[in-house]
């Protein structure tokens, strides 16, 4: 699906020369596509405006941000705010905090639902349609219905505050909708091939390792990187199982920062800026996966 | 000729041959699948199943939620109580409708508008595409930070706005600190951030459009209008079930917006379900009635979300 996908970004650049003039009886059509372009240039400029007002705002000194109108730019770049949140916040401390928990919380989690997938679509046993409805529900339920009784169970293990504390729910939530998707990827893949390689005397862990997970790559691929921006971003279960400000990660930090520095305009945009800078570089390097709908695509099932 | 007769027999019978071959090799059964299957179900029992079966025990009780605090079992009391006692739990739910019904209407048509203009060659595609979808990857926590400063009644959009286009009145609107108007203002933030993500389904779904069919239309005199319905659309069909599917459960579990932007009120009108049961569990520490709130947010999400998996399923089989 997404092997498909992907190869048609480059499409566009294959255009028949733009230069010809367009025949007379599309000339009508031509103006429908001016006109189109126009409002998107219009909307998308719309879109860009609270992105617009954080930069700028976050580049204002005190004086300008209360003393000139919020669309003028700023003209002399006031970085020191970016320092100044970066002092005054716990960025650090919270992006290494963040850090850690997306670095193992996508791989493990990633790997122990293509292991349950595989087993779901793979192996045949009693009612494992039934399982994969019952795995698949838990995609759909908010966090929240669970949230009160699970800091009681991480209370009970004694890994409140810990990243460890985090990493475990975390992976427990990206699960049903994790295996749900790679279930439906590993079902694409033809039965001749498991087939072929039991024959050759491949056991279920190497039919596992070294042919289904391979062939899974693109759908693997997409769901790292959707994971990790989620990972990065969750909130309400750091909220409420993060009670000290040192195991804090960064939409934590934010909100503190938010709360203790509330009329630091300057500081603050320069701190959300700063916070949202992984998942952006991560959003930009794989911008065109993104936007063709490669990762929808193959994300879908 | 000779070949499609061929295969035709040979199809039916590789249906039944991998059952067999598999129990040959004798890996097959749940004893087989349990160490592939065993860490997912231990997680998801421990960490999503038991909570989720704990907030219904703990809805009969009354609890301070304080280890060593005793549970009282009340019965039903705690329904009794958010369904008779306490208005918050009433805006909470019927904002959470509000917020749910007005998601499936604007982001979802926004994105299919959006996904519509560009799915064509047209200059700067990938530039508008980005910039529409990039506040779908930003933490919903950081989105609320933005736009409540772009609301700052002193400083913000409005105040800006009203000077460029002489329109006074626009300065003195405030936006989150209006009880009517506080829960729009947060949901054009909500609309802001998925609408981008509509738009990047829609267009995966557009890919299934067969070219052929809209030529073929066009070449029966067609118009755009006629085209969009009888061959856009139907073939859109699973891709709107998609998106519907997970607007629903994304406007369900919103929080992250709210709390960012008004905590829930003022006076309590931005409160919706989510939000509602964790304070009252965490902040006001009454875990009974936070988890008999949770409880009817489980119910009402099992009421929609049932069904549905039952059809797919159903359609699956079909298929």
């Amino acid at each position: 699906m997404t092997v498909t996908a992907i190869p048609t970004a480059a499409a566009p650049v294959a255009n028949p020369s733009p230069k010809r003039k367009p025949r007379p009886l599309s000339r009508g059509r031509d103006w429908v596509r001016v006109g189109l372009w126009v409002a998107l240039l219009f909307s998308v400029l719309i879109w860009a405006v609270p992105l617009i007002f954080m930069v700028f705002t976050s580049l204002k000194s005190e004086a300008d941000i209360f003393g000139t109108p919020a669309f003028v730019p700023p003209w002399a770049p006031e970085w020191g705010n970016y320092v100044e949140a970066l002092d005054r916040g716990h960025l650090l401390t919270a992006g290494g905090n963040s850090l850690i928990v997306a670095i193992i919380k996508v791989p493990v989690g990633l790997f122990i639902s293509a292991a349950a997938a595989f087993a779901l679509s793979r192996i045949r046993f009693k009612r494992q349609r039934l399982l994969m409805g019952v795995i698949a529900l838990g995609a759909m339920v908010p966090i929240q219905v669970a949230i009160a009784p699970l800091f009681q169970v991480i209370n009970g293990l004694n890994l409140l505050s810990t990243n460890l504390g985090l990493i475990l729910p975390y992976i427990a939530f990206g699960l049903p909708y994790q295996t749900f998707i790679l279930y439906g990827f590993f079902r694409q893949i033809p039965e001749e091939i498991d087939e072929s390689a039991r024959i050759d005397g491949a056991g279920n862990w190497r039919l596992f390792l070294t042919i289904i997970l391979p062939l899974a790559k693109p759908a693997l691929a997409a769901l790292f990187i959707l994971d990790f921006v989620a990972t990065w971003n969750e909130y309400s279960i750091a909220l409420a199982l993060l009670q000290s400000q040192d195991s804090w990660t960064i939409p934590l930090a934010l909100q503190g920062f938010q709360s203790q520095f509330t009329s630091s305009y300057g500081p603050l945009n320069a701190f959300t800026i700063m916070s949202v800078f992984p998942v952006l570089i991560v959003y930009l390097m794989f911008q065109r996966y993104f936007v063709e709908g490669a990762f929808a695509g193959a994300v879908k099932g | 000729m000779s070949t499609t007769s061929t295969t035709a027999p040979s199809r039916t019978s590789r249906t039944s041959r991998p059952r067999r071959r598999l129990a040959r090799f004798g890996s097959t059964g749940f004893i087989a699948a349990l160490p592939f299957l065993a860490p997912a179900l231990v997680a998801y029992l421990v960490f999503v199943v038991a909570p989720a079966l704990e907030s219904v025990r703990l809805s009969f009780f009354e609890w301070s939620g304080f280890q060593g605090a005793p549970q009282v079992f009340v019965g039903l009391q705690n329904y009794v109580r958010i369904f008779t006692h306490d208005p918050v739990f009433w805006t909470a739910l019927s904002n959470t409708v509000i917020w749910v019904i007005l998601s499936l209407v604007i982001p979802v048509g926004l994105g299919l508008v959006m996904a519509l203009a560009l799915n064509r060659k047209i200059f700067g595609r990938n530039l508008f595409r980005s910039v529409f979808y990039i506040p779908g990857v930003l933490a919903p926590i950081a989105i609320a930070n933005m736009w409540r400063w772009m609301y700052n009644p002193n400083y913000g959009i409005g105040v800006n706005l009203a000077q460029l286009f002489n329109l006074p009145w626009l300065a003195d609107v405030q936006w989150l600190g209006d009880k009517n108007l506080a829960l729009y203002s947060i949901f054009a933030a909500f609309v802001w951030q998925i609408a981008g993500t509509n738009m990047v389904l829609f267009l995966a779904g557009l890919q299934g459009v067969s070219p052929d069919h809209v030529e073929a239309a066009k070449l029966d005199g067609a118009n755009r209008w006629q085209v969009f319905r009888n061959v856009v659309m139907p073939s859109l069909r699973p891709t709107t079930v998609v998106v519907v599917v997970l607007t629903i459960i994304n406007s369900i579990k919103v929080f992250d917006l709210i709390v960012g932007m008004t905590g829930g009120g003022p006076a309590q009108q931005t409160q919706v379900l989510a939000l509602w049961s964790f304070q009252q569990s965490f902040n006001n520490h009454e875990y009974g009635s936070g988890n008999a709130i949770a409880t009817v947010l489980l119910v009402i999400t099992l009421i929609i979300v049932v069904p549905y998996m039952v059809w797919t399923a159903k359609q699956e089989k079909n298929s």
